[in-house]
């Protein structure tokens, strides 16, 4: 999830001051509107611009990628503001203000074709977009039931962050590094359940694999898709694209489908499927290039603890 | 509930090496049955498990020993704290 890095990022400044300006931002979105609030987020954009080399750095180095064009200053600001303006829509998202936005949603019928089956089903996303829609297709169907797995730090942060934003909020969470960890992800597959994760950045622990993105040598962890393959699973890449004003486009695309994979063939079927996982965050980031959300050089050699 | 009433059986050494030669099977261990020691952790330190592992292995020995592990038993740190505790459990509990 993104919180992490609003909480370390959002203003450089120690947690207590993030919650604090957390509290602050979401009492001016709810309570003076969306557009009187959008106002503070360029503040927030400008002020990256200026004060966070590292992360304008790493910003201009993928945006050359995803342009393949000479990265300007205003591509530089719209990367950071895009950044902004996603972290603060979830404000609204948690508190189900679904209505003051439009989203285009591609693939929901892949989507609920899965989910009819009953066995539950892998969202895999990326720090691309924000995650956080899924939430609005939560009012579409209203018997769609997400369980994000995440580290069990981050699942902390997030419980603090959604209680800052909105005390009824829950979100289902459930930690790795539990050595039930997994049984508990089974078990709310058998329930039904969506169990979503974003699988971008790679645990230092984690075995690796490579991949082409952007027309350069990354690494993607093979462990969510070891697990996915042992859990028989199909597994449905998602990403939802921040467009600009009030416009999300909402993407499924169907990454693999391990139901019927038997042990034999299962390396092959996951290396296809990390393999296409590469191809869709590809994809995805030359159609909405300012959505990508990793700040930190994401091609190097030795990847960071993941969040 | 009705798990709690089963007596603790003690696992033989011949049920404790079948589940190391399952684990080994399973997991592709570089290591081979009779070198894994009955009371060294299995999970993190130790023979270096993880969640993951420690799924597939479950996935394995339910199959094998028709057992029902779940995530909501407060047992299971204790039943894949060593192959010793884990061919214990076992030996309580299989149906097959």
């Amino acid at each position: 999830m993104t919180t992490p890095a609003i909480l370390s990022a959002w203003a450089q400044t120690p947690e207590r001051s993030n919650m604090l300006m957390l509290r602050a931002m979401t009492w001016i979105s709810l309570h003076l509107g969306r557009r009187a609030a959008r106002v503070v987020l360029h503040l927030i954009a400008g002020y990256f611009l200026l004060f966070a080399p590292a992360s304008r750095r790493a910003s201009g180095s993928y945006l050359k990628r995803a342009l393949d064009r000479p990265v300007r200053w205003r591509d530089l600001y719209q990367h950071f503001f895009t950044f902004a303006a996603t972290i603060h829509d979830r404000v609204y998202l948690v508190n189900h203000r679904f209505d003051l936005f439009d989203f285009e949603v591609h693939g929901e019928d892949t989507l609920q074709r899965l989910l009819a089956e009953g066995n539950g089903l892998f969202l895999m996303g990326a720090h691309l977009g924000s995650f956080e829609v899924i939430r609005a297709m939560g009012r579409m169907d209203k018997d769609l039931r997400v369980a994000m797995l995440m580290h069990e730090d981050n699942a902390q942060k997030i419980n603090t962050m959604l209680a800052a934003i909105n005390p009824e909020a829950v979100q289902d969470i459930i930690g790795l590094g539990h050595i039930d960890s997994m049984l508990r992800v089974r078990e709310r597959l058998d329930d039904g359940c969506v169990v979503g994760m974003l699988v971008d950045r790679t645990p230092a622990d984690d075995t690796l694999y490579p991949v082409q993105i952007l027309g350069s040598h990354a690494n993607l962890p093979t462990g969510p898709f070891r697990m996915v393959a042992l859990l028989r699973r199909p597994v449905v890449f998602m990403t939802g694209l921040y467009l600009g004003g009030n416009r999300y486009s909402i993407h499924f695309d169907l990454l693999a489908d391990f139901s019927a994979v038997e042990r034999g063939e299962r390396d092959a079927a996951i290396q296809a499927a990390i393999t296409r996982y590469a191809v869709l965050l590809d994809k995805y980031c030359r159609k909405a290039p300012y959505n990508w959300f990793n700040f930190f050089d994401f091609w190097r050699a030795t990847p960071p603890k993941s969040s | 509930m009705q798990d709690n009433q089963k007596p603790n059986i003690s696992s033989t050494a011949d049920l404790r090496q079948e589940v190391a030669q399952l684990m080994v099977e399973c997991l592709n261990l570089e290591v081979t049955a009779d070198q894994i020691s009955p009371d060294a952790p299995l999970y993190g330190d130790g023979l270096g498990l993880d969640s993951i592992d420690v799924l597939e292995v479950a996935l394995v020995l339910s199959k094998r020993y028709g057992l029902q592990l779940r995530s909501d038993s407060a047992d299971n740190q204790h039943i894949f704290s060593s192959l010793r505790s884990l061919a214990d459990y076992i030996a309580t509990h299989k149906t097959l």
